[in-house]
């Protein structure tokens, strides 16, 4: 951590704002931070509890921002260094007004799994990480949990631990977890014959509250205030609390992603009813493999293929 | 303890079988494949019940359905008359009687802000109403506050009885449970067996106990002066809300936020018209037909949430909006702390970023 605090402050007269995180209401809650002072340089944190993509906020940041010489400094893990590639090819997010800090990332923690782990039941008043594993205190004592055993989902499938953009990179570089890209949970629902699909996908959706945080935490979902879920005129979806409204949400949502989902797993993640919604994502991105060869975020010099017209385009 | 029975793990599916005979009952429910992911659900047999564990989304779809028809209507082609169409509204409604079975006080507390608005305000919404006449609310004192909750700093505590019918106590082989109102007597007279005198004292201990517990730091409830004092303080509502993803999950999860929106849901000549959750964190909130927005931002939104939960409120019927349940800090994806931006209204010197 001492690197991430150092660099910053070498550098941070040249920085107009730091996004990092920070540690939230209890040890065990990393929350993103804005961070405009020097002297509170000091609250940021890097470690397995860093979980949200923070390149999220960086369309709106810099359209509200003054244009200065001074920079906004973002810390990315290697997956959210995809989604801000990807949002430059886009057009979202200007290059240059970015201090991006790379951060080699051993993957991030699924309180839910954290939760089942853990032996202990008294909250828990400290926590630190050491070798791969996170060492919980509380009054009833201290256990160690490797963080292999409470990965996310997301970290257990991840290819790119790596920063693939970055200004900085803190950190050796971390091995993959997977070499190729890994398909194996959606093929698992995939797989499954046509009616038990449809049942494990109404008994999945029946329950989101359409609250819409998958899309908000979505990197890539760029239409902010103006997302058709929520258009009246023409109104594409209706207000029941219906399955048939939340699918509907969920693959426009999906489609939308097409070519462009980057699999942060952020939808995911925060969905308050546990919804796999990245599934969805994850299938677009098998089949933009599939269709284009072409996975999204990782080459900043690619063409994202839904963004280009190419009539000896074959396969389609 | 005047009416009171128990009852034990044991006979737990026996006794929501048996209100289930007359009743809709909703309880604590883990999903079938994924056990820890507790809702309110009707009960039915073989339903994982989980009174253990506080469940993710408040009990608000009980008497405040996600989304519920207000009426149904048909339209009649009919020439002969200017419109060309004969309209037939139907809005009749059967709404059977309920329990909320193991919900927590704060859950139960919650529907008294709905009261306020609802019933006593200057109308009385007859769909609430009805609902509300019908159900009984059986909460657990409850012993296992996390670091999201806040029930005391809200006027409230882990043995709150107010907004419950009955009380749960929860002992090492079971339930002591006690009638608060007639309607919760009325439901103890079905259900369990008369208690020991020793099962009596330690549910009188255990309330005792619950009672002196105090859940989050200091109180919030008198923050309506500082509240608009930092109105206008652009820099206090950044340095907290800069974080928001501006969703609208911590109003879903809410036990106490009732705004809605009504729409009629067409298809051909016929439809409903329907009344849905509706957020004031969603830019079409506020969304004014001439295009403009008079809440643009996140700021302005979730500043206004703060404001009709501890200001607003507060000013218009003398009590906070908030049960301090913590849902909205426990969920949120990117953990912003209601309690920490109302604790910090008051604060002078420069505590954000």
């Amino acid at each position: 951590m001492k690197t991430l605090h150092s660099h910053l402050e070498d550098h941070f007269e040249e920085l107009e704002l730091v996004i990092g995180w920070e540690i939230g209401f209890e040890p065990l809650r990393a929350t993103p931070a804005f961070v405009r002072r020097r002297e509170d340089l000091a609250r940021l944190v890097w470690n397995p509890l860093c979980a949200p993509n923070l390149s999220v906020y960086l369309p709106q940041i810099l359209k509200s921002a003054e244009k200065t010489e001074k920079k906004v400094a973002v810390c990315l893990k290697g997956c959210d260094t995809r989604s801000l590639t990807a949002l430059i090819q886009e057009g979202f997010v200007d290059r240059e007004r970015l201090h991006v800090i790379g951060l080699p990332c051993p993957g991030t923690v699924d309180p839910q799994a954290l939760a089942q782990a853990r032996k202990n039941r008294a909250p828990v008043t400290q926590v630190s990480f050491q070798d791969n594993l996170l060492i919980l205190h509380s009054y009833e004592g201290t256990e160690e949990i490797p963080l292999d055993s409470v990965l996310a989902r997301r970290c257990r499938r991840c290819r790119q631990p790596n920063p693939l953009l970055a200004d900085v990179v803190l950190g050796d570089p971390v091995p993959a977890r997977c070499d190729a890209p890994s398909f194996a949970h959606v093929e698992a629902v995939d797989s499954l014959p046509l009616e038990e699909r449809r049942a494990y996908w109404e008994r999945e959706l029946d329950r989101c509250l359409r609250c819409y945080a998958c899309r908000n935490a979505c990197p890539l979902c760029v239409c902010r205030d103006r997302c058709l879920a929520e258009s009246r005129t023409p109104k594409w979806t209706t207000q029941r609390d219906s399955v048939r409204d939340k699918f509907l949400f969920h693959m426009i949502h999906a489609l939308h992603l097409a070519g462009r989902c980057t699999e942060c797993g952020e939808c995911e993640r925060v969905c308050p009813v546990g919804i796999p919604v990245a599934l969805f994502k994850e299938k677009m991105a098998q089949i933009a493999l599939d269709l284009w060869d072409y996975q999204a975020g990782v080459d900043p010099a690619a063409t994202p293929p839904l963004q280009t017209f190419d009539p000896s385009e074959t396969g389609i | 303890m005047e009416k009171a029975v128990f009852l034990p793990d044991t006979e737990l599916h026996e006794a929501l079988a048996a209100l289930s005979a007359d009743a809709q009952v909703w309880v604590p429910a883990g999903d079938a494949s994924k056990p820890d992911l507790v809702r309110f659900q009707r009960y039915r047999p073989g339903l994982s019940v989980r009174l253990d564990a506080r469940s993710l989304v408040s009990a608000k779809e009980v008497l405040f359905p996600r989304s519920e028809a207000l009426l149904r209507f048909v339209k009649e082609k009919d020439l002969s008359v200017p419109a060309g169409h004969r309209l037939h509204v139907d809005d009749t409604r059967t709404v059977p009687p309920a329990v909320v079975f193991g919900c927590r006080p704060c859950d139960a507390r919650g529907f008294l802000t709905f009261d306020r608005v609802f019933l006593q305000g200057p109308y009385r919404d007859p769909y609430y109403a009805e609902r509300r006449e019908k159900t009984t609310f059986v909460s657990l004192v409850c012993r296992d506050a996390d670091g999201a909750c806040f029930c005391s700093a809200v006027g409230s505590g882990p043995a709150d009885p107010q907004g419950s019918d009955a009380q749960l106590i929860a002992l090492p082989d079971g339930y002591v449970l006690r009638a608060i109102t007639q309607r919760g007597a009325a439901l103890v007279e079905k259900i369990g067996r008369g208690p020991t005198a020793e099962q009596i004292q330690a549910a009188r201990d255990m309330l005792d106990q619950a009672g002196r517990e105090m859940v989050g730091e200091g109180s919030l409830t008198a923050m309506d002066a500082a509240f608009r004092a930092r109105f206008q303080d652009a820099a206090f509502w950044h340095g907290h809300i800069d974080k928001c993803l501006s969703c609208g999950l911590c109003t879903f999860v809410c036990p106490t936020c009732y705004c809605f929106t009504i729409t009629d849901e067409a298809r051909g000549l016929s439809g409903e018209r329907i009344r849905s959750w509706d957020a004031c964190m969603f830019p079409h909130f506020t969304l004014e037909a001439s295009g403009h927005n008079p809440r643009p931002s996140k700021v302005e939104r979730y500043r206004n949430r703060v404001g009709h939960k501890f200001s607003y409120f507060v000013s218009k019927y003398g009590q906070v909006a908030c049960c301090g349940c913590g849902r909205c800090i426990r969920h949120c994806p990117v953990s912003v702390d209601i309690r920490a931006v109302v604790r910090d209204l008051p604060v002078q010197e420069e505590v954000h970023a």
